[in-house]
């Protein structure tokens, strides 16, 4: 189709039908998006060090928690109660110094060995969480402040904005941040990936030393991919933050980072456009079975104890199924699988262009009417 | 004086049981470049066979149960998930993937079948203690030292002086020159999970024992302390994951037992602790201990 | 087609005659075996110099002196007044001296992204100006996707610059691998093994590309090479390792009447074949002599790697 429909018409009726859902679906749909858009960027950040640069991390919920926590901090009391949009900015660069501030392992460490390194700042950063109280609240957390900025808040101000006849709350008003937040990290991964920093990256995943040889700083780039990996997670931690309007530490656990790796390697590795659609599979999975499970077979309804199977389990036991069957049958991921459907559907044409690829795949999980 | 050796009995004992799962984690990693996520969950398992099936059989015989049954269901898992054909090196990246989906599927079982129960295993160590000099030593610590140093002597035996070993080494180093060899790959590699399925249902015992107050579904989190120890080691060295098991077990033990010395960075500052002294190594040799410094291969 | 980087569109790297690369006294040691012991030769600026040698002679590792991936025990090697040895591998690559691979090294993604790496150490565009798509890094990017093009014209690979490697055949990786050494515009170029495992036209073709990149560049090249009608035909020098020494040196018709090398090729004193050499000026990469096909089958078993 990439070749009847110009590409500009495609990114338009994609944009337009991402702007539609707030105007048509409740909240706890809209919820779903929201939380699948911060993931999606948290999970296009893993990507670019586990997918194009090879390295593994476990550590991406650490630096979710940095830029939540840091927007938390910067914004509220206590704190220095800064503007909010300020805090939101400083949170991501924070959440990129203390990538830098691991650089020394993330630079040296190869592969598999920095995935294991990285749970050390998943579980050394989860009790800082717990023991420092005054700046993040211990284990109860803290409540978020809004973003607002330049006087519109994207909270819930009773401000009674309705906008073609809908009353716009704060999910309404977070969906569109959401989206230019998510636009704004898909324009600037696919230009990483494609301009100098992304080839070098790639080139040191196939081969450190053909990397090396062609002149590519082998512990700089590695080290950087890292700090941006951590830019982009810490972008998504703000918006998670935004979302949830609370934070709290067991949140940011291993099964978090977990789930961002399951993301990037079920999307398919290496592209922006698989790690998008990765993280809309693996947020919204298990909410849909947790709302729609009492309608499975063998579930029971919650609450009932005794030898049947809740909701939360069901949706557990299928995510789970899941990830090992979508990797059973199409180890290239969920872009493998669009790839090869294409060609079949049409076997004289060469590869797609991959622009098309996620914001359909993105829309088409989010179409379903209330 | 006392205190400190009381630590470093401590210290010893857990870092027995570490060693138990993180030689399961090497041996996995050197057969199949896989890090096995379902680790904790198949530790888990092996617990919960003891805990159910002892009353029936015994403390012996349920454990000779849950351990040849979380052996075949470790291989299993390897034969039916991992080895589908697909020998591309980018296979085993996703294979770790697929363990963690099964990981998913299994704790989750179990974790519903456990409940918020503490399980006893039976274990006949009870809560008995030894005085040795100055210290008192719960026997399970002892026990577990004592089966721990039994199993690994084992296992490095095995290693060494059986063909398995052998092809295993073999095809660690090179997997294409020894399946040109006749290494049977695929039996290798299976043979290798189920014995790290063994190691793991051993170490549940010592996990759930006094002065553990029983098996728990969180039991089989412990395995992720046992990642930093293989990793200490250099993933791919069986001694490596011993000394690194020991050096984390050790920390653990001894942060633990300074923690008021230690206020400053928190409570639970011992939970932690191996992990900051992993970073440590990691910053110093980045492929561990006792790792390969791999010499570039052009 | 020129050769030389049109430097209204492209940065590269202005073509003075390169300076001389002096490997001295070079000694590399691995847990307790000399692979190269105390090697020295000098490759002339504008020169082809080949290194040749028997199965495990030292030369691949040699090269990987000269690139930066291993360090030698004792001895040094200069590029005119710098010292290689000790330098990290990009800051080679960074002056200017390029590598091929013996076994292919490619990245996944197209011919062009292949290249572009090449162009790595002449462009600049970070982390942040490339995300955010800056002017001068769109720009920048423009200029060097031109000369690839280029490069990849005059190593015949124009028509495939859009393919992915992975779909090229040995010989059109092969030259890749070639195209994107000379993206980095390099004053040496070490070459290992160039044509190995290609056909006769391909092979032709690659030396045809190797001869007329350093008569119009002038650059320094080294060649390791089993081919020895290739050697023959290309070189200006040839050094001749053995077992981590320097056993020979000398122009193409003296190395190949040397005693020695017979001796390290042949395991024989080689004196029946002396006479046959007359016609080595004559021939082409295709019609090797009878002595030099004897060398090449001797040799043609050496395919491990350091």
């Amino acid at each position: 189709m990439s070749e009847r429909i110009p590409k500009g018409a495609v990114v338009l009726l994609a944009a337009l039908l991402l702007c539609a859902p707030p105007f048509y679906l409740d909240a706890f749909w809209l919820r779903i998006g929201l939380f699948s858009m911060a993931a999606a960027i948290g999970a296009v950040g893993l990507g670019l060090l586990t997918g194009t640069a090879g390295q593994l991390s476990l550590g991406h919920a650490f630096f979710l928690a940095v830029g939540a926590y840091g927007y938390t901090w910067l914004a509220g009391e206590p704190g220095p109660g800064l503007p909010t949009g300020l805090a939101a900015l400083l949170a991501v660069r924070l959440a990129g110094a203390a990538g830098g501030l691991f650089s020394p392992v993330a630079g040296r460490v190869r592969g598999i060995y920095l995935g294991v390194a990285t749970l050390a700042l998943v579980f050394l950063g989860h009790h800082v969480l717990l023991t420092a109280d005054s700046v993040t609240g211990g284990f109860n957390g803290r409540s978020v402040p809004p973003l607002s900025l330049g006087g519109f808040s994207f909270g819930d101000d009773g401000g009674g904005l309705v906008v073609l006849g809908v009353p716009f709350g704060a999910e309404e008003r977070l969906w569109f941040l959401g989206l230019a937040l998510l636009a704004g990290t898909w324009w600037t991964a696919r230009g990483l990936l494609r301009g100098r920093p992304g080839r070098a990256l790639a080139a040191l995943r196939d081969s450190e030393t053909a990397a090396a040889v062609m002149g590519v700083d082998v512990a700089r780039h590695r080290a950087s991919a890292f700090v941006v990996s951590s830019m982009y997670a810490g972008l998504a931690g703000v918006l998670l933050a935004l979302a949830f309007r609370r934070v709290v530490p067991d949140y940011f656990g291993l099964a978090l980072s977990v789930d961002y790796l399951a993301m990037i390697v079920i999307g398919g590795l290496g592209s922006v456009a698989g790690a998008a659609a990765g993280a809309v599979f693996v947020t919204a999975l298990p909410l849909l079975m947790t709302r729609y499970a009492d309608q499975l077979p063998l579930v029971t309804a919650p609450g009932t104890t005794e030898g049947g199977v809740g909701p939360t389990e069901a949706a557990r036991y299928l995510y789970g199924a899941a990830i090992v069957l979508v990797l059973l049958y199409a180890p290239d991921g969920l872009t493998g699988i669009t790839r090869r459907v294409r060609t079949r559907l049409r076997p004289a044409a060469p590869a797609p262009a991959p622009a098309t690829r996620p914001s359909a795949s993105a829309v088409r999980t989010k179409e379903p009417t209330p | 004086m006392t205190a400190f050796l009381d630590s470093i009995l401590t210290g010893l004992a857990l870092g027995a049981v570490y060693a138990l799962v993180a030689l399961g984690f090497v041996v996995i990693f050197k057969a199949s470049g896989v890090l096995n996520f379902a680790h904790g969950s198949l530790l888990l398992f092996g617990g919960y066979l003891v805990a159910v099936l002892h009353d029936d059989l015994g403390f012996a015989g349920a454990l000779a149960v849950s351990v040849l049954a979380t052996a075949a269901l470790a291989g299993a898992l390897d034969r039916l998930l991992l080895q589908r054909g697909d020998p591309d090196p980018k296979a085993a990246h996703v294979q770790t993937i697929v363990t963690i989906g099964v990981d998913i599927v299994l704790l989750t079982d179990l974790s519903r079948r456990i409940g918020g129960d503490l399980l006893t295993l039976g274990d006949p160590w009870g809560d008995s203690v030894t005085r040795l000099g100055s210290v008192t030593v719960a026997d399970s610590r002892l026990a577990a030292i004592a089966v721990s140093a039994l199993a690994i002597g084992a296992v490095f035996a095995l290693f060494r002086y059986t063909s398995w070993g052998l092809s295993l080494r073999a095809a660690a180093e090179d997997t294409e020159a020894a399946a040109l060899m006749g290494v049977r790959l695929s039996r290798v590699r299976m043979l290798a999970w189920c014995l790290a399925g063994a190691l793991a249902a051993l170490a549940a015992v010592f996990l759930a024992a006094f002065p553990a107050p029983g098996l728990e579904r969180t039991t089989g989190q412990i395995a992720l302390k046992a990642f930093p120890a293989a990793i200490l080691g250099g993933l791919t060295s069986p001694p490596g994951a011993l000394a690194g098991s020991l050096l984390i077990g050790l920390t653990e033990a001894l942060a633990a037992g300074y923690q008021s010395e230690l206020h400053v960075l928190g409570e639970g500052f011992g939970d932690v602790a191996p992990y900051a002294v992993m970073v440590a190594v990691l910053l110093v040799r980045p492929t561990g201990l006792f790792g390969a410094r791999g010499a570039a291969r052009v | 087609m020129s050769l030389r980087p049109t430097t209204a569109t492209a940065p590269g790297r202005l073509a003075a005659a390169p300076p001389e690369l002096r490997v001295q006294d070079v000694t590399v040691r691995f847990a307790g075996l000399t692979a190269l012991d105390t090697v020295s030769f000098t490759v002339a600026p504008g020169s082809v110099h080949a290194l040749i040698g028997p199965n495990g002679a030292g030369k691949s590792t040699c090269f990987n002196v000269l690139s930066g991936l291993y360090r030698p025990v004792s001895g040094q090697v200069r590029l005119g007044d710098e010292t290689l040895t000790g330098l990290a591998p990009h800051r080679i690559a960074a002056l200017g001296v390029a590598r091929t691979f013996q076994n292919i090294v490619t990245t996944e993604g197209t011919v062009a992204d292949n290249l572009m790496l090449g162009r790595h150490v002449l462009s600049r565009a970070g982390f942040a100006a490339t995300a955010l798509r800056l002017p001068r890094a769109v720009r920048e990017q423009r200029a060097h996707l031109a000369r690839a093009r280029e490069i990849a014209e005059l190593t015949g690979l124009a028509a495939r610059f859009e393919t992915p490697v992975a779909l090229l055949s040995y010989g059109d990786r092969k030259r890749v691998e070639l195209a994107r050494a000379l993206c980095l515009e390099p004053r040496v170029l070490l070459l290992d093994e160039p044509v190995a495992g290609m056909n006769g036209a391909e092979r032709a073709r690659t030396a045809e590309v190797i001869h007329t990149v350093r008569a119009e560049l002038g650059l320094s090249v080294l060649l390791v090479e089993h081919d020895m009608g290739l050697v023959m035909r290309l070189a200006d020098e040839v050094t001749v390792l053995d077992f981590g020494r320097c056993i020979a040196h000398g122009t193409p018709d003296e190395v190949r009447r040397h005693p020695e090398v017979l001796r390290a090729y042949l395991g024989t004193p080689g004196e029946e074949t002396a006479g046959e050499d007359t016609t080595a000026k004559s021939t082409t990469a295709k019609s090797t002599t009878a002595q030099g096909t004897a060398l090449e089958e001797v040799t043609d078993s050496e395919g491990d790697s350091v």
